[in-house]
């Protein structure tokens, strides 16, 4: 069975937590980006860069001005990777 | 208050002098050179341009011309290089700063030299002393690990010295060549953005004690500050290829939080305050940084101006970044005697330095 694609998003960003950000807490789709996971500007970075490059989608600064939550950041990368999904031939 | 003794023993900042390698890249031509390297982790590139961009730095002078950079692999050719190119622009610097002022290599007493991008022993002061003729009992102070800070940190360990040896003549030297720190394969955000920033220069200033020459802008007092607990804010992690950088964001965070009340609690030791400081010379860490400085600090329009030409003509040299912005304040300034300056710079640790001249 295909896991579907918000819970690879999920696990994704609680890899690059762990790995790249050195985030030792839980992290959950209700979880603040800013309070809950103490991300600062260059964290955001890492994160996008990571998300970006695991799922071939581009996020823009216009993108992260509604984000406010893990789950906000989860149906965001999923609306854009279907989004190429359609525009691919 | 500082007290009459206090400013008779105060050292004299009695020259400088700056030396850039001759060969320069444009942010442009490193950002196309460093696209391709980049397309082979990432896929939106188009942000790590914009990331390359936002650090406002036109262009860095390279130790190596581009084409030289691939073929450094290892920890091995990475330092040798390091160690070549360093010796002769440490001593082209040294020549640069001693000849206007009338001084030969034989009247130095002792040189500190501060670097963070490479290692070498015996140390770069050491073939200094044979290339430039200084004397057999020259004393030599080399100071890795410092970063940033060092520039500020070298200065007020030499004034600390010529405090002690007022007829002394003591050269701080700060060489840092961060392009061949650089890891190509390390294609992290952190270092991303440091290859964007981080450029190559050498400085060296003369200090001369009290009974040694009295020319120039006086060193009253300095004073070091460290941050608990701040060791992953910034630094290197060291690899088998080399220096690893450790970047965090909060710096600029770490100075809107401290500067303030370091400044101020160093400048009431002093009398003063800071509107009583005519001339600001900050450590060019990056637009974020300069402007946690202007906000923290308060400063008038343009206070930090040499540093945000400096970050845009050469990018951050490290520890040399805010001798550079010194040597420009004391060619361009027009200081006039009894102007007070503060220099100020920030490094890992996480610490910063703080040194109070006097003209």
């Amino acid at each position: 069975m295909v896991e579907p694609v918000s819970q690879q998003v999920l696990a994704e960003i609680r890899r690059i937590a762990i790995e790249e950000l050195e985030w030792k807490g839980a992290i959950e789709p209700q979880h603040d980006l800013l309070l809950d996971l103490q991300l600062d500007s260059l964290g955001l970075t890492v994160l996008a860069v990571g998300l970006e490059n695991r799922f071939r989608v581009k996020l823009s600064e216009e993108d992260a001005v509604d984000l406010k939550t893990v789950g906000d950041l989860i149906r965001l990368v999923e609306a854009r990777a279907a989004q190429s999904a359609e525009a691919r031939p | 208050m500082h007290s009459a003794s206090e400013q008779d023993t105060a050292p004299f900042v009695h020259a400088m002098g700056r030396a850039l390698p001759p060969h320069y890249a444009s942010q442009e031509q490193l950002i196309a050179m460093l696209r391709e390297l980049w397309a082979t982790r990432h896929f939106n590139l188009e942000r790590l341009e914009e990331l390359h961009r936002a650090v406002q730095v036109g262009g860095r002078h390279l130790a190596l011309p581009l084409e030289e950079y691939p073929a450094l692999v290892t920890f091995q050719q990475r330092n040798d290089a390091w160690i070549r190119v360093a010796t002769a622009l440490s001593e082209d610097v040294v020549r640069r700063a001693l000849a206007p002022a009338g001084l030969r290599p034989t009247d130095v007493d002792h040189v500190f030299f501060v670097t963070v991008t490479g290692i070498a022993t015996p140390s770069i002061d050491a073939r200094l002393v044979n290339r430039l003729g200084l004397r057999d009992d020259v004393k030599r102070t080399p100071i890795f690990g410092l970063g940033c800070v060092a520039g500020a940190a070298g200065l007020a360990r030499a004034a600390d010295y010529l405090r002690a040896f007022p007829e002394h003549t003591a050269l701080v030297i700060a060489t840092e060549l961060c392009s061949l720190t650089l890891q190509r394969e390390d294609l992290s955000i952190p270092n991303i953005i440091a290859s964007g920033l981080f450029g190559d220069g050498s400085a060296c200033v003369v200090l001369r004690g009290a009974r040694a020459g009295q020319a120039g802008p006086r060193v009253v007092a300095s004073r070091s500050v460290f941050y608990p607990d701040t060791e992953r804010i910034m630094g290197w992690d060291v690899v088998d290829s080399g220096f690893k950088v450790v970047l965090s964001a909060k710096v600029p965070q770490l100075v809107k939080d401290h500067i303030r009340g370091n400044v101020d609690g160093f400048l009431a030791q002093h009398g003063l305050k800071r509107e009583d400081v005519r001339h600001w010379v900050a450590h060019t860490g990056g637009p974020k940084v300069l402007e946690a400085f202007e906000s923290a600090l308060e400063l008038p329009t343009g206070a930090l101006g040499r540093s945000w030409a400096s970050l845009r003509e050469v990018g951050n040299l490290s520890s040399a970044s805010v001798l550079f912005v010194l040597d420009e304040t004391l060619r361009t300034a027009g200081a006039r005697p009894g102007d007070w300056g503060v220099v100020m710079a920030m490094g890992p640790g996480f610490c910063a330095e703080m040194v109070l001249l006097r003209w």
